[in-house]
């Protein structure tokens, strides 16, 4: 890789360790995906925030890093192991917060945004078309990509800080123009109620490793938010392609000369996975914001509930961002009366195992997760079926 | 290679059964593995066993992928790749020289050898090595041996020629990139060419006992020194394209 003689400064230790560790990383990852140079980005979003995820030996790289280094572009933070204001009433122990709490004061002291959310861009964070990006959480990456048209590769946890410390990143993978074309054309001609996120799940499965063309469809943005997030978790992609978005406004937009295969995905295969995904009907907790929840979302669920009484049969958690709890007080005050709604955690990253076993998600991503990281017995349902189950 | 969950951080012991040295730990050690999978978290395992005193001491790998790259950075433990590990055998002294990307086996010794086959009308000469030779006896194999001081590898090969068939008329046509494999303390680099001859009349000498002028096809049918049908593969794919 080319770097610019300040940048051979850095490598060379010159401003300090963390910044050469930095530059290190960046470096030796640009010469394993054959990037030429570093370019600059406007943001990143670091992903290794919940104690649950790094662990012990988290802490202390952080803490190392944390020394002398700042974050020189403006940089956020995944989901957190906890909410910071409300972990006690979540269950979480205190050991697990006091460990969190170290994580935390190491992001702040490099200067990153108190924004643990894997919805930087519905938290004042929002990037335009165009704009190189380091983020790392997968959903955001894909949401960035896909629904926005910005650039990023899906970082690791390490990496992303990198470029938030450098504010560079190298370049390669979904940075140039001929690593973003769709090679796998997904025709959805109908989607049940409820089933935008298991059309994710599926294409994800589908596309593998390729760019998937979307077609059939025209979502909206908060459909695109679930539906990539689980595009992202069951493929190894962080982008696709779709008619309707900031990326691609129009349908003459899309590039097809690299599609070498279409595969239809009907309503009978999005309910038939709706019913592999069922699971059981008991439940200890129905978790639903993954990704964390708009304020339109919430929205929709404060309505839906408003006349509604809670049936408390078991826990509830609405999970959102900062930003957008304090956004809309009346909707947070609704949800409340029927279970919590968390800030700067999710089911995905909190310790769920040691306080649950069997749980109820909308969410096709957390189908993912919620039985392996999670150890939970997982069961999907609509949003709408979880409204009712939770209330009456 | 996977260090979530296939290696022990509180003492560096591999646990992953897919692994020929599950048991064994990496502590101290020089630690050589294809490349890494698994999980992103793989790296952070890495600087906890760095943490725990108990990280291996350099890593070699065929091809480097971010986990163990980023692993390697955070916890500085110095790693080079893009290396034939094939070469390396556990329990090997290696010196491992980080910066300049490249590794030397401090008890190993390279021999050079070239093996040159003899082409005639579509046939090969295959010699079958005598009793009289220091390896592979009884082996069938192309016109082979060491390269002398003070000679190139070509010359070494027409030498080779002379010495074993007596054919003087010989045409070269092509060749292919050595190639290298462990045996013992040795690591042969084979420097493979392709001659054409006008005579299939062929003397040959002390080292082999038997010969034949075989169609690529028949090779087969023979029992060859290691590696012997991917060096005329390689070198009649080479010269036909």
């Amino acid at each position: 890789m080319h770097l610019t003689r300040d940048e051979e400064k850095v490598l060379a230790g010159e401003e300090g360790g963390g910044r050469q560790k930095a530059m290190e990383l960046l470096v030796a990852l640009g010469d394993i995906f054959g990037a030429e140079r570093l370019i600059p980005v406007k943001s990143a979003q670091v992903s290794g925030a919940s104690f649950k995820t790094i662990g012990d030996a988290g802490i202390q790289w952080l803490e190392a890093m944390s020394e002398g280094t700042r974050a020189s572009v403006p940089s956020m933070v995944n989901p957190l192991g906890l909410d910071m204001r409300r972990w006690r009433s979540m269950g979480v122990s205190r050991d697990f917060h006091d460990k969190q709490a170290r994580i935390v004061a190491a992001y702040k002291s490099m200067g990153l945004r108190p924004v643990y959310s894997c919805t930087p861009y519905l938290a004042g964070y929002r990037p335009r078309r165009g704009q190189h990006l380091a983020w790392a959480e997968s959903s955001a990456t894909v949401f960035a990509n896909s629904y926005i048209g910005a650039r990023t590769n899906r970082e690791g946890g390490p990496s992303a800080l990198a470029s938030a410390i450098i504010g560079k990143s190298p370049e390669y993978g979904l940075h140039l123009d001929e690593n973003r074309l769709p090679k796998v054309e997904v025709n959805l001609p109908s989607i049940p109620e409820g089933l935008v996120p298991l059309a994710g799940y599926l294409v994800g499965k589908t596309a593998g490793n390729r760019i998937p063309l979307i077609t059939g469809q025209a979502l909206v943005e908060d459909e695109h938010k679930s539906f990539g997030a689980a595009v992202a978790a069951t493929g190894a992609v962080s982008m696709y392609v779709s008619a309707g978005t900031v990326g691609h406004r129009k349908a003459s937009d899309i590039d097809h000369s690299m599609i070498e295969e279409r595969v239809t995905i009907s309503s009978r295969d999005l309910r038939r996975c709706a019913e592999e995904l069922s699971g059981g009907d008991e439940w200890d907790l129905v978790a639903i914001g993954c990704p964390h929840s708009s304020t339109r979302e919430l929205g929709h669920m404060a309505k839906r509930l408003k006349n509604r009484r809670p049936r408390k049969d078991c826990d509830v958690w609405f999970c959102t961002s900062r930003m957008v709890h304090s956004s809309c007080p009346q909707h947070v005050a609704t949800l409340r009366r029927f279970g919590k709604v968390l800030c700067d955690t999710c089911m995905v990253v909190a310790p769920i195992e040691e306080m649950y076993e069997r749980t109820a998600t909308n969410s096709g991503k957390a189908m993912v997760y919620l039985p392996t990281l999670g150890r939970q017995k997982a069961s999907f349902r609509t949003t709408d079926q979880l409204l009712e189950a939770i209330s009456r | 290679m996977s260090f979530l969950g296939g290696v022990d951080s509180s003492n560096g012991v591999i646990l992953d059964p897919e692994c020929a040295l599950i048991g064994e730990s990496v502590r101290g050690r020089i630690l050589s593995f294809p490349f890494g999978i698994g999980s992103t978290v793989g790296s952070y395992v890495m600087y906890q066993l760095k943490l725990n005193k108990v990280a291996p001491k350099a890593i070699i790998n065929r091809s480097a992928e971010p986990i163990v790259a980023t692993g390697a950075i955070m916890s500085e433990i110095p790693m080079v790749d893009d290396i034939d590990i094939s070469l390396i055998s556990t329990d090997d002294r290696v010196a491992v020289n980080a910066a300049d990307g490249a590794i030397e086996l401090l008890d190993v010794t390279e021999r050079h050898v070239v093996t040159s086959i003899l082409r005639n009308r579509g046939k090969i000469l295959i010699l079958k090595r005598s009793n009289k030779v220091g390896s592979y006896r009884g082996s069938w194999a192309g016109v082979s041996g060491f390269v002398e001081k003070n000679e190139t590898y070509e010359e070494a090969a027409r030498r080779e020629i002379a010495e074993e068939t007596g054919l003087g008329d010989v045409h070269l046509s092509g060749r292919s990139s050595a190639r290298s494999f462990r045996d013992d303390d040795n690591v042969w680099t084979v420097h493979p060419y392709l001659f054409d001859v006008s005579s299939r009349t062929v003397t040959i000498d002390w080292e082999h006992d038997d010969c034949a002028w075989i169609a690529p096809g028949e090779l087969k049918k023979y029992s060859t020194v290691p590696g012997f049908h991917a060096v005329i593969k390689n070198l009649l794919e080479q010269t036909n394209s």
